[in-house]
């Protein structure tokens, strides 16, 4: 699948350049593009758009969906020529989950490139290496996936369309005790990992806040594969429900580990749950499993199930949060270049900051005054092998 | 409690295997083999492509598993061990080298399979589960102690009792010496690399079954632990590897029970320190260790 | 001119810093190995330095040069208690101890919630230019240069050829060792500084094995007979991300292609040039001035 996505990518790339190329001409029409239609006319102009993911390294499965993500919504902006005039060049470059080529792709981006705004990066430890950079560049940046605290705080150039663990967590929290009634809570998550932790931190404040007893806290590492003896100590200490807050690849070995234990418990989860990958691989272990996300194929919003039918089209697989938030990047700084009628670096800022209500796969979208994600947050259960809204 | 022994004693007897082979090379060659790691996740992996793509049974992708970890052990030893025993080399050549191919075969598998985690087929080993008093333990955990325990002692019988295993104890004794007594050294290497790759890679194979996944970088936690229980066990030391095994799985869970999950990983190095300050040649080991 | 550099100094400082702190610490690494110290605890070393200067800007709003001087000092002084223990070990136990000791050092900082945990340390003031880094290294370079044929660098050499030897000659191994050791971790604990406040964000996973792993084949690779080795070692490999980058268009993953080429540069190097590549310079040099050497002075015949 890998090596699909990149000879996609690959094509795409060239015919990114072959447009580039053509519209340096001056004038000529171009020929070639992936969206061939509607209206090339002459005056169109090539606006490019630095985008990085992790495409390899720890957090290469996220970088795959999200790379999809914004080629599929760049594709339909230009077919339909959403902005007037305007055709999206995405510059696709990969960070490898490494802080430091972080900051090199992006200074590759301002200089060389000279994009007019920069999509990513896949994680957020990478990000608060390398916003400042651009920052300081005064380069409009859209996370679509950092969740940490420490991102838009950075500068009024940082945007993010990840709703934040701390605004989704609450909303799980009270969701699941309206549904199961439980008072005693054992929690587990990752604690080498800047995500697991926040979304630990938020659990724990949101248990509080709502009185239930957190009665047994249990740590384990990212990569572990075994967690017995933190289940069976979770076990032992009789909780009514068990937390779970880590990425996708421990959740799925806790969850299945802790079946096979007999811990038959309902299980609460984070983000890391939120993958139609979860419940493929977890299988029946899966069922039941309730988890808070930002986005979810069960989210009923229209546009949301025309993307996800247009994303499988094109890519023979569900997409997960990471792409529908990618995606929905796109679409929101093509937003803030049409309000602007402007491609210029500081009329996108300024017009990326005064989006309200904007209607995406997300939901209704708006940005805060600290210009961080604001939209309902979608609450689910597994159910018969599908994501569905929590009753 | 029953149950934080059981999963002490399965822990326990992963590390064993795996550290079993990793000793084997360091008594015979005086080497700390770093592709012992690799050939390791190459055996989940191959296994896993085999079960996963032409549906093969269980018992067919072990053994493909170990046979191709074993083949990568052939690669090893000539690209890796042989070219150095010509020259005089540093000490560490033949760690770094090993480092080296280590790199590559991941590099390889990366290319080939993508970073993800891959997780065999469900229903891919029969899921019964049998109950020992309060604990709960699958047939595949049994089946995986089972065949650690069999093989350990399949390797050491071959060391004590065969005619190859005394040409393997002769070579790790003085190689010289065994030179001169005919003993054809290179060959003798050669098995040496290979048994232990194929049991690495058996441990590979059993690991990505029971904790259902196979990725590129499943031998890093590994050989960090494999690490601290060769060091207790006595480098060198087949039983003192089985023995640091069990040691390291059980003292893993305790620290979960009593001190607490964050510890866990703490414990193996803690392990190794004290060991290598108080008694740096290991529980059964009998090999030199300090300087003169 | 000026006009230029400076776009090529936007476009590219982090690889110039970072190409300049992956130096430092192959010279770190060398210091020790150039004496036959094993030791892998430097990466250990820098996460010290990291943390220590972070803290200390972030905490106490201390100067800048004082904080990576602190960095430094606070890495050597941990490296004393380590030392003197480990350093009774043969080499390959010396260097596990000391991948044991870097692997629990990681563990500490991952559970340290006063700086930060698992997060890290965000925020950290971007105080490191370039020139810093680079004239700390080369200060380093300069003393290495001048050690050479001093009688500490002969101590030192006599140490790595044989140590045995060394020792029946009366040179006292041990204080050499602990010196080395310390030396290291001072170089490392500098380097974690610098890095701190240039990527901004000090992360406990930064400086566990792998790291340590990367360090070791700069110093391999370029070469350990003297300090420019480690150096070119650092050079090329850093610089391997940005040259594979254009790679791209082949559908190869580069980072599996990068990866692929380290290991492969490293095996080729410690099976073919165990000098490592900075022995490829000095020969056509040392060739060049020997068969200047041979030629008569008036070559009329």
């Amino acid at each position: 699948m890998v090596a699909t996505a990149s000879r996609r990518f690959r094509a795409s790339l060239l015919t990114a350049i072959a447009v580039l190329a053509a519209s340096c001409g001056g004038g000529r029409a171009s020929t070639g593009a992936t969206g061939g239609a509607g209206g090339q006319s002459a005056q169109q102009k090539s606006v490019s758009i630095g985008v990085v993911y992790s495409i390899t390294g720890a957090a290469a499965p996220y970088g795959a969906t999200q790379k999809n993500g914004v080629s599929l919504a760049a594709d339909e902006i230009n077919a339909s020529n959403a902005i007037p005039g305007v055709r999206l060049n995405l510059i696709l470059e990969d960070d490898a989950s490494d802080k430091a080529q972080g900051i090199s792709v992006y200074q590759k981006f301002i200089s060389q490139d000279k994009v007019a705004a920069i999509i990513g990066p896949t994680l957020t430890n990478t990000a608060v290496a390398a916003d400042p950079v651009a920052q300081a560049a005064k380069v409009p940046v859209l996370a679509t996936s950092n969740t940490g605290t420490g991102i838009t705080s950075i500068g009024d150039y940082i945007f993010r369309d990840s709703l934040a663990e701390a605004d989704v967590v609450p909303q799980t929290v009270k969701a699941a005790i309206n549904s199961l009634h439980f008072t005693r809570a054992a929690v587990l998550y990752a604690n080498d990992d800047a995500f697991s932790k926040d979304g630990y931190d938020a659990f724990k404040k949101a248990l509080d806040d709502n009185k239930i007893q957190i009665v047994d806290t249990e740590t384990f590492s990212t990569n572990d594969k075994d967690f017995s003896a933190q289940l069976t100590k979770a076990r032992d200490a009789k909780p009514d429900v068990v937390v779970v807050e880590a990425l996708l690849n421990p959740v799925v070995g806790l969850t299945v580990q802790a079946r096979q234990l007999g811990i038959t418990l309902p299980i609460v989860g984070g983000n890391g749950f939120n993958s139609p990958v979860f419940i493929q691989q977890a299988g029946k272990a899966g069922e039941g499993v309730i988890v808070g996300a930002a986005w979810n194929s069960a989210e009923p919003n229209p546009k949301s199930q025309t993307f996800i039918a247009a994303y499988k089209a094109k890519y023979n697989t569900d997409p997960d949060q990471f792409a529908a938030q990618a995606y929905a990047g796109v679409y929101v700084l093509a937003q803030a270049m049409r309000n602007a009628s402007s491609v210029e670096r500081p009329a996108i800022r300024g017009n990326l900051a005064k989006i309200q209500n904007l209607d995406t796969v997300l939901g209704t979208f708006s940005f805060t005054a600290g210009r961080d994600a604001n939209h309902p947050a979608v609450v689910q259960v597994v159910k018969d092998g599908k994501f569905q809204i929590l009753p | 409690m029953e149950q934080q022994a059981v999963n002490g004693i399965f822990s326990g007897s992963i590390y064993a295997l795996f550290a079993v082979g990793y000793t084997l090379v360091f008594g015979v060659l005086d080497i700390l083999n770093l592709a012992h790691q690799a050939v390791f996740m190459v055996g989940g992996v191959v296994a896993l492509e085999l079960m996963l793509g032409w549906h093969l049974a269980f018992w067919l992708a072990l053994l493909a598993g170990t046979a191709a970890a074993g083949l990568l052990g052939v690669v090893l030893e000539r690209l890796a061990f042989r070219p150095l025993r010509r020259r005089p080399g540093t000490e560490f050549s033949a760690l770094i080298s090993s480092l080296a191919i280590a790199t590559m075969f991941e590099a390889i598998v990366l290319q080939v399979y993508g970073p993800n985690l891959q997780r065999f087929p469900a229903g891919a080993f029969p899921a019964s589960v049998y109950q020992l008093g309060d604990a709960r333990v699958s047939l595949l955990q049994v089946v995986i102690v089972a065949v650690s325990a069999a093989l350990t002692l399949a390797l050491y019988l071959l060391l004590q009792h065969s005619r190859l295993g005394s040409a393997i104890r002769a070579v790790a004794e003085n190689r010289l010496a065994a030179r001169v007594l005919g003993i054809d050294v290179d060959r003798v290497i050669l098995v040496t690399v290979v048994v232990s790759s194929a049991l690495g890679g058996t441990a590979g194979v059993l690991y990505a079954l029971v904790f259902n996944g196979a990725d590129p970088a499943v031998g890093h936690a590994v050989e960090l632990k494999g690490l601290a229980v060769i060091i207790l066990g006595g480098m060198g030391s087949i039983p003192g590897a089985v023995l640091g095994g069990y040691l390291l799985g059980l003292t893993e869970v305790a620290t979960v029970a009593g001190l607490g999950s964050p510890f866990r990983d703490a414990a193996a190095f803690l392990v190794l320190f004290v060991i290598l300050m108080v008694r740096p040649r290991g529980l059964l080991g009998r090999k030199a260790v300090r300087s003169a | 001119m000026t006009d230029a550099l400076a776009a090529f100094y936007q476009s590219y400082s982090s690889t110039i810093n970072l190409l300049g702190i992956n130096a430092l610490l192959a010279l770190s690494i060398y210091l020790t190995l150039a004496c036959g110290v094993f030791t892998l605890a430097n990466a250990a070393f820098l996460g010290v330095g990291a943390y220590t200067a972070a803290l200390l800007t972030m905490r106490l709003q201390w100067p800048f040069a004082l904080v990576i001087l602190a960095g430094g000092m606070t890495a050597a002084l941990l490296s004393l208690p380590l030392a003197l223990p480990l350093l009774r070990l043969r080499g390959i136990f010396l260097a596990i101890a000391t991948i044991g000791f870097g692997e629990a050092l990681r563990v500490f900082f991952l559970n340290w919630s006063y700086a930060g945990g698992a997060l890290g340390l965000v925020g950290v003031p971007p105080l490191t230019e370039w020139w810093h880094v680079y004239l700390i290294l080369a200060i380093l370079a300069y003393v290495l240069w001048r050690m050479r044929h001093s009688s500490t660098g002969y101590a030192l050499e006599a140490m790595r050829e044989d140590e045995s030897s060394a020792q029946t000659m009366g040179i006292n191994t041990t204080r050499y060792k602990l010196l080395a050791f310390m030396s290291g971790a001072l170089v490392a604990g500098i380097a974690g500084g610098l890095q701190a406040h240039l990527f901004l964000i000090v992360d406990p996973r930064d400086y566990g094995y792998q790291r340590v792993v990367d360090i070791l084949a700069y110093a391999v690779v370029g070469g350990l007979g003297s300090f420019a080795g480690p150096v070119l070692g650092a050079g090329l490999i850093s610089l391997l991300p940005d040259l594979l980058r254009n790679l791209r268009g082949l559908g190869i993953s580069p980072g599996a292609v990068r990866q692929f080429v380290s290991g492969l540069v490293l095996l080729v190097v410690i099976l073919y040039l165990p000098g490592g590549l900075v022995t490829l310079l000095e020969r056509p040099v040392s060739a060049l001035r020997y068969r200047r050497q041979l030629q008569p002075p008036d070559s009329s015949i």
